[in-house]
């Protein structure tokens, strides 16, 4: 046996990230100085997750209007998709209640001459945000829980219906750590790396979305038979080509238009995409707009930075810097300059998230941010259903559910028993299974082992798989029943009898190795997902060639499925969608 | 491959337990060599391109690059953390030199050693 550290908290929150951290703020401060909380991270919580090369803005903030303003153009910008509006305008009344508190911690916000904060449209503000990160984790250290950093999580632990904790082991020590909790948050992120990378080798990682975050958020929550939700949509940045800034800066931040290689700002010049709400059009529309014109010969595709605002144009290097300094760095070895030369942008590969512009994570009830398995809560991406919450928007979420965490608490969260030893020692074999497996090896001369798979080689297996037949870049992100039905064969066949071979020969590698295994299950999710929505209801994100059409009667409505470990395969049903905010969903109100 | 570490500027952080460059990699890429005592990335296809590496080693060892397969050398983007600024050195790859500073706390308080 190896050596085994044992906590137990009333609190677990799964993910020191910018929903973790708040998380925890707020369940110190409405859950008295007595409450244990704990903080787990596969990284140092001061620079890990999405946070950590730092942000120029703050996309969901209520410059002008009511949340319920906010609401209608989240919906809006999904393509009147159905969305938790309950969930939206919880955090929607908060929102800017979170900005002020998270200002007088440190975040420099950008003001204007009257000192107000700076606008960038109607639901943005710019801030400094290199330092985003340390000043977010900041809120977890000073609600004094306990962080345990470098610990990577790999099950949640479910006993008698319930979630009663998690297990993982240390990335630095190797140690296995096994938790108990009387409520657990969920709040490990999104999904990377699900889908080919345009680039190998050294540069496979230079993508949109932080590459270490792997969808152990789903994965954990769907083995444990958690409704899951939303993975019938992806998110497609656009972004600045061969870096991973998204192009919302050029477009939003300096007015640069969207033109194609004819200089057409095809967006207001074209019937078909003024139709769909010209340059503000829904987010994916303009992802899908731009692979129409590639495809049609008139790409490639920029931001047209010499006709932007000329004197916000001479300080997009200081704002890549705070976001995304080796932008800078790339253009310094072209020879670029944005004054003089539109930039390209292109889209990069899809991406599970929640909080961004998709709905993928874990149905939740009411607006306690509670799963549907008693005790485990979710937030952040990891939360399904309501897009668009951004960084503020989590860090808002995160408060909620660290508030409705400590209600479960007082009420049904009552203290758990002790862990069943046969069901940890279980969780301790199946967490360490690839490290095992590597010292029971044999080796060709070259030293691959003779049976066993590197992390390393499934992944480029598996992406390759999505890439091909589950919608990837190359398909210009299509998917139709023919291409689905490989995909599923293939993954479930890699899920299935591959994993036994997977290998790792140290604990670095254990953990890409438990990356590929969560992204693996993130797969079923999404193939399965999108299988059953025979409808296109996200065109751009995930365009069906063979149901082009929406179809309102059978799909305008949540899709939520249960993962069944007897047969291995998803359950689905069907929630109706309550319109809380009243109008025209495919339309703003202000 | 993106952060090189400089042989003659890496001190190993003079054996602390926790070198700034493996305490801040939100990817766990950064170690010890145990051999020569001196950091390295273990996997520079892993790596996000973040610099949270670079701007923190305070001996100025980490070197970030653009991969060659997406851009040619040389252009250098330096970090100097101060302590509510942060000041960097771009040079491009027509050796011009610029001066670019943004800023990471709120708040006044000077500044710059
Ligand atoms: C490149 C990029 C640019 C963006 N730009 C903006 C912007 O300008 N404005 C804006 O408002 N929003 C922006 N967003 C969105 C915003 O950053 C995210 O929506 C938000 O930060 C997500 O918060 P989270 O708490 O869910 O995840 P994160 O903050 O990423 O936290 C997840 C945490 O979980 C940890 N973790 C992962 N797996 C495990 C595991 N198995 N065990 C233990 N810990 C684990 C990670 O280390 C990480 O600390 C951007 C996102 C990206 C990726
Ligand atoms: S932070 Fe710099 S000096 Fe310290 S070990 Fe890393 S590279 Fe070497
Ligand atoms: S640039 Fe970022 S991801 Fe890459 S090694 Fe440095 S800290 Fe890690």
């Amino acid at each position: 046996m190896r050596e085994r550290v044992y906590i137990d908290t009333d609190i677990l929150i799964i993910g020191g990230g910018t929903a973790g951290c708040l998380a925890a703020w707020e369940a110190r401060r409405v859950g008295g100085p007595k409450l244990r909380i704990t903080v787990v991270d596969r990284a140092n919580i001061r620079h890990s997750g999405s946070l950590a090369a730092g942000q120029n803005a703050l996309n969901a903030y209520i410059n002008q209007g009511t949340p319920e303003d906010w609401v209608a153009y989240v919906r809006y910008d999904l393509l009147g998709a159905p969305v938790r509006e309950d969930i939206l305008l919880s955090v929607g009344y908060e929102l800017n209640e979170t900005v002020a508190l998270m200002e007088k911690e440190g975040l420099p916000i950008k003001k204007d001459a009257q000192g107000r904060y700076l606008r960038r449209g109607k639901w943005n503000i710019e801030v400094n945000g290199r330092w985003l990160k340390p000043i977010t984790a900041k809120m977890a250290e000073k609600a004094e829980a306990q962080i345990l950093n470098w610990v990577y999580i790999t099950e949640l632990i479910k006993q008698d219906g319930r979630c009663v904790g998690a297990v993982g082991f240390g990335v630095r020590d190797g140690r296995f750590y096994v938790i108990k909790a009387r409520a657990v948050l969920m709040a490990a992120g999104g999904a990377a790396g699900i889908w080919r990378s345009r680039y190998e080798g050294d540069a496979h990682h230079r993508m949109w979305y932080v590459p270490f975050n792997n969808g152990a958020s789903y994965a954990m929550m769907k083995r444990i038979g958690a409704e899951m939700t939303g993975f019938d949509t992806r998110m497609i940045p656009l972004r600045i080509k061969d870096t991973y800034a998204p192009a919302g800066t050029l477009a939003i931040g300096v007015n640069a238009p969207m033109v194609n290689a004819l200089g057409e700002v095809f967006m207001l010049e074209k019937e078909e995409y003024v139709r769909m709400g010209g340059h503000t059009a829904p987010t994916p529309v303009r992802v899908w707009a731009c692979y129409r014109e590639i495809a049609a010969g008139r790409g490639p595709i920029f931001m047209d930075t010499t006709r932007g605002d000329p004197e916000k144009v001479a300080g997009l290097r200081e704002q890549y810097l705070d976001m995304s300094p080796t932008t800078v760095l790339y253009w310094a070895a072209h020879d670029i300059d944005p004054a003089r030369e539109p930039i390209e942008i292109e889209a990069d590969s899809p991406f599970l998230v929640g909080a961004h512009a998709a709905c993928c994570g874990a149905w939740t009830i009411g607006i306690t941010r509670m799963t549907t398995i008693p005790g485990l809560f979710a937030s952040g991406e990891a939360l399904g259903q309501a897009p668009s919450r951004y960084i503020s928007g989590c860090w808002t979420c995160g408060r909620i559910a660290g508030r409705h965490m400590v209600q479960w608490l007082e009420g049904e969260g009552t203290e758990v028993p002790e862990l069943d030893p046969g069901l940890v020692a279980q969780l301790e074999a199946r967490t360490f299974a690839p490290l095992e497996r590597w010292s029971k090896q044999e080796f060709f001369t070259n030293g691959k082992p003779v049976r066993g798979i590197l992390p390393r080689e499934m992944e480029t297996h598996m992406q390759n798989v999505m890439e091909d037949y589950c919608g990837g870049r190359i398909r210009y992100f299509t998917v139709s029943e023919p291409y689905l039905e490989i995909a599923r064969r293939r993954i479930d066949r890699l899920r299935r009898d591959q994993l036994r071979y997977l290998v790792a020969r140290d604990l670095f590698e254990l953990e890409r190795a438990w990356d590929v295994i969560n992204r693996l299950d993130c797969c079923q999710l999404v193939i399965e997902h999108i299988s059953y929505r025979k409808e296109t209801r996200y065109l751009g994100f995930v365009t069906r060639t063979d149901y082009p059409e929406r179809n309102d009667a059978e799909y305008d409505c949540f899709i939520c499925s249960v993962w069944h470990p007897e047969t291995d395969t998803l359950v689905f049903k069907k929630y109706p969608y309550e319109q809380i905010v009243p109008g025209d969903r495919t339309k703003e109100t202000i | 491959m993106p952060p090189y570490v400089l042989p003659d500027k890496c001190d190993g952080c003079k054996n602390e337990a926790d070198p700034w460059c493996v305490a801040v990699c939100p990817g766990n890429l950064f170690m010890i060599d145990p051999v020569t005592s001196k950091a390295l990335c273990r996997d520079p296809g892993e790596c996000w391109d973040c610099m949270t590496c670079t701007i923190f080693c305070p001996r100025q060892a980490i070197v970030t690059q653009v991969q060659y397969q997406l851009a040619p050398i040389p252009a250098e983007l330096i970090p100097r953390l101060g302590k509510r600024h942060i000041t960097w050195t771009l040079i491009d790859c027509k050796g011009r030199i610029y001066r670019l500073e943004n800023m990471i706390l709120a708040g006044e308080g000077e500044e710059e050693d």
